[in-house]
């Protein structure tokens, strides 16, 4: 390999993009000559230099607002559109479509992106856990029902507080039980509702302090994970659900509260 | 959206006129919405705000926008030799400076690949070049800057 060539392939193995015996063959030349070796340290020094976060430009809050509230405007005028241009029916499906669309991109492009640093890692990762043991272990549930009137009893005299308790099964989400966990040092109610075959697991407690009732979106471990503040509980939802589905249920929760 | 906010930023070179085409691409992002055909939705995003910056800069801006030619910016830069210790030295507002100097093609794939942390396949998807160009392109958008920032250096001695 000459130098030539070496000065362009060095940017990929910089960036690990390039086919191993490239990448073998420019790290070979790099450790050869003296040159290609000082360019080389001084491209990585530059892109370490590069990733500090003081270079990145983080969009103002109110842009976010500001989007979110003109999003829904452009929606109407579309379905207006369609509603002249072609027959109600069309019109149904739009009103059905656009929505889905709308949510689609702010949980594809806004939420996780914007707030993803914002969610508590650590608590991220203990609901996350406490989802996958309930789901390994033969505990998934201490009291098995689908009745909130019998889930929501069942939880006196054995928490400090009484998470409300619904059935969403109308929504395709039907409650299916609860049971007692524990996360961030104090017990709390679980609350288990299915949807096709993936379980979802609602963890309640009490909030202290400043509570946000902003929601907050996250995948973890391949798992998605949502946080919202319902009736002054501090609520963690956790599944397997696809992220827009999870939004549907979390919507469900935060409508109840 | 920091992404998309981040790429206007730094191609527009202004918070207000930035804000001003993240929410235009938001909005024609929305209305094409049924043409995305799956893949990275950053990227497909990224392509949107990258060109509705330069339709806003080309509209905007008395400045005609730089037209990119290969033959100019191709071929061997200055044969200087790079030096780590240089690029070490170079403080924010030096860096910073050098990248608002580099023609918009070349800050762009820095700021996509270095500041934002995008694949070779995201780049060429977003900036819409074929996937082979985009590590050239970056060889030589990073020696510019790189050397750029040397010049710089050597100057304040």
């Amino acid at each position: 390999m000459n130098c030539d060539d070496a000065r362009v392939l060095m940017h990929g193995h910089l960036d690990g993009e390039l086919e191993l015996a490239d990448d073998l063959e420019v790290q070979r030349h790099i450790e050869d000559c003296p040159r290609c070796m000082r360019e080389y340290a001084a491209l990585r020094a530059m892109h370490s230099r590069l990733k500090d976060e003081a270079f990145r430009f983080e969009a103002p809050a109110t842009l976010k607002e500001k989007i979110r509230r003109s999003l829904p405007a452009a929606a109407m005028s579309r379905s207006n559109g369609y509603q002249a241009r072609r027959g109600a029916w069309v019109q149904r499906t739009a009103r059905f479509a656009v929505p889905m669309a709308i949510g689609a991109m702010l949980a594809l492009i806004i939420a996780p992106r914007a707030m993803a640093p914002a969610i508590n890692q650590q608590l991220a990762n203990q609901v996350v856990a406490s989802h996958v043991r309930s789901l390994m272990a033969t505990h998934l549930m201490d009291v098995a029902s689908t009745d909130q009137h019998t889930v929501k009893p069942w939880f006196n005299g054995k928490l400090d507080f009484s998470p409300p308790v619904n059935d969403f099964v109308k929504d395709g989400f039907p409650l299916v039980g609860g049971r007692l966990d524990y996360i961030e040092g104090r017990p709390v109610a679980a609350l288990v509702y299915q949807h096709g075959k993936h379980v979802i697991n609602v963890f309640m407690w009490p909030t202290t302090g400043a509570a946000t009732s902003a929601e907050r979106i996250e995948t973890e471990h391949g798992y998605n994970v949502e946080q919202l503040t319902v009736a002054g509980m501090n609520c963690w939802v956790v599944s397997d659900l696809n992220q827009m589905e999870l939004d549907k249920f979390a919507n469900l929760i935060r409508a109840k509260g | 959206m920091d992404a998309a906010y981040n790429l206007a930023r730094w191609l527009v070179r202004d918070d207000h006129d930035a804000q001003d085409v993240v929410q235009e691409a938001y909005l024609r992002a929305f209305r094409f919405a049924a043409g995305f055909r799956g893949g990275d939705p950053r990227a497909w995003i990224l392509a949107i705000v990258r060109n509705t910056a330069f339709t806003w800069l080309k509209r905007n801006r008395s400045e005609s926008p730089t037209e990119f030619d290969e033959k100019i910016h191709g071929g061997s830069t200055e044969e200087i030799g790079l030096e780590a210790d240089a690029v070490r030295n170079a403080d924010g507002a030096m860096i910073r400076a050098a990248l608002d100097e580099l023609t918009d093609e070349f800050r762009e794939v820095i700021v996509m690949r270095d500041i934002e942390g995008l694949s070779y396949k995201e780049i060429a998807d977003a900036a819409d070049v074929p996937i082979g160009t985009v590590m050239s392109r970056l060889a030589r958008a990073r020696g510019k800057l790189a050397r750029s920032l040397q010049g710089r250096i050597g100057k304040e001695r």
